[in-house]
């Protein structure tokens, strides 16, 4: 069983690191294209990472929805379960 | 496997390439002419090769079974390119069936001769689905896959008609110069992500499209070509079996033009 504080902590983490940024800098609810400077492919990355951490496959169909560092971890935890 | 059907993968390639042994390459429209080719040329470089065809069921069959007899794993899938949804629903079943995707040739063409004059708006809209809207829709339908294993191979057919036109094939030639800007495009899009986009451009190749070409006609264009003669199907499928494999490892955005020296 994953745990799911540990799991917010990793996508976090997995997005700081894909756009270069302090972890505890990234406000959850910002925009990662407008207000973090993230593009369509570094969205690609997310997605990939999670799916290579948790084991996961995400559809492809999701990627225009990881829009804030919240979506990324809700989208994390609907398909880790 | 049909008795006494030589088997394609037992016969040795002109060129070996070992790193396509095992690979998983997809083909648009691989039962007849060039595509035919390069499905069987891929099937003597032991790679598994996932194909498409449009409407010749009893071909694609034929070529299925010819293949697997020579121990090569390899299926047919009935797809219209010119479609989104049929263009992703072969890539997937291909990533079901095979469990992973290599490479991807974007072969499936049709022409539609006509002097502008006598062009209808069909003829036109045709060609660029077929042969442009096609490569777009398998390009969009497999990059995400090539995206995030950070490796894939795309190889595009153009045609040297793309590269200096000719007369009564302004749709043909529309069509294949729009390959050649997408293949340089997309090359530099997703370079950094290890993907090789590059396009093939042939000349005159003997298959069903240049069969319309009488005997007299056939010497008189042969004459224009420095090495004297049409092309071999296989000729043209070696090379793009070498951009699949590691020899093409750092070439990207290229359009290599295999037309005997025509259009030099």
């Amino acid at each position: 069983m994953i745990n799911t504080n540990n799991l917010e902590q990793d996508v976090r983490l997995l997005i700081a690191d894909i756009i270069e940024m302090e972890p505890n800098q990234i406000d959850p609810n910002a925009h990662l294209v407008e207000d973090l400077g993230m593009d369509s492919m570094m969205a690609l990355e997310v997605l990939a990472a999670l799916e290579r951490k948790y084991k996961i496959k995400i559809p492809e169909d999701e990627l225009p929805r990881i829009t804030t560092v919240s979506r990324a971890i809700e989208l994390a935890k609907r398909y880790v379960q | 496997m049909v008795a006494g059907t030589t088997t394609i993968a037992s016969a040795e390639p002109a060129v070996r390439f070992p790193s396509l042994k095992d690979r998983v390459i997809a083909v648009t429209g691989g039962t007849r002419g060039i595509g035919r080719a390069i499905v069987e040329e891929l099937a003597r470089q032991d790679a598994r090769i996932a194909f498409t065809y449009l409407s010749q069921e009893g071909l694609a069959e034929e070529l299925v079974r010819q293949v697997k007899g020579g121990g090569v794993e390899a299926s047919a899938f009935k797809a219209d390119v010119r479609d989104l949804k049929q263009a992703q629903r072969f890539i997937a079943s291909t990533l079901e069936q095979f469990g992973r995707l290599d490479g991807l040739v974007n072969n499936a063409g049709i022409v539609r001769d006509k002097a502008l004059m006598l062009m209808e708006p069909a003829d036109w809209q045709e060609v660029l689905e077929t042969n442009l809207t096609g490569v777009f829709n398998l390009c969009r339908a497999a990059i995400v896959t090539f995206m995030k294993q950070r490796a894939g191979r795309i190889v595009n057919m153009t045609s040297v008609v793309g590269l200096v036109g000719a007369a009564r094939q302004i749709n043909y030639a529309a069509s294949k110069a729009g390959v050649v800007g997408l293949t340089k495009a997309l090359a530099k899009e997703v370079g950094s992500y290890g993907i090789t986009v590059n396009a093939v451009a042939p000349g005159y190749i003997k298959t069903d499209m240049t069969r319309g070409i009488d005997e007299k006609r056939r010497g008189e264009l042969s004459k224009y070509i420095p090495l004297g003669r049409f092309g071999a199907p296989e000729e043209v499928a070696r090379v793009v079996a070498m951009l699949l494999s590691e020899a093409g490892s750092y070439i990207t955005g290229q359009v290599i033009v295999i037309d005997g020296g025509l259009a030099i």
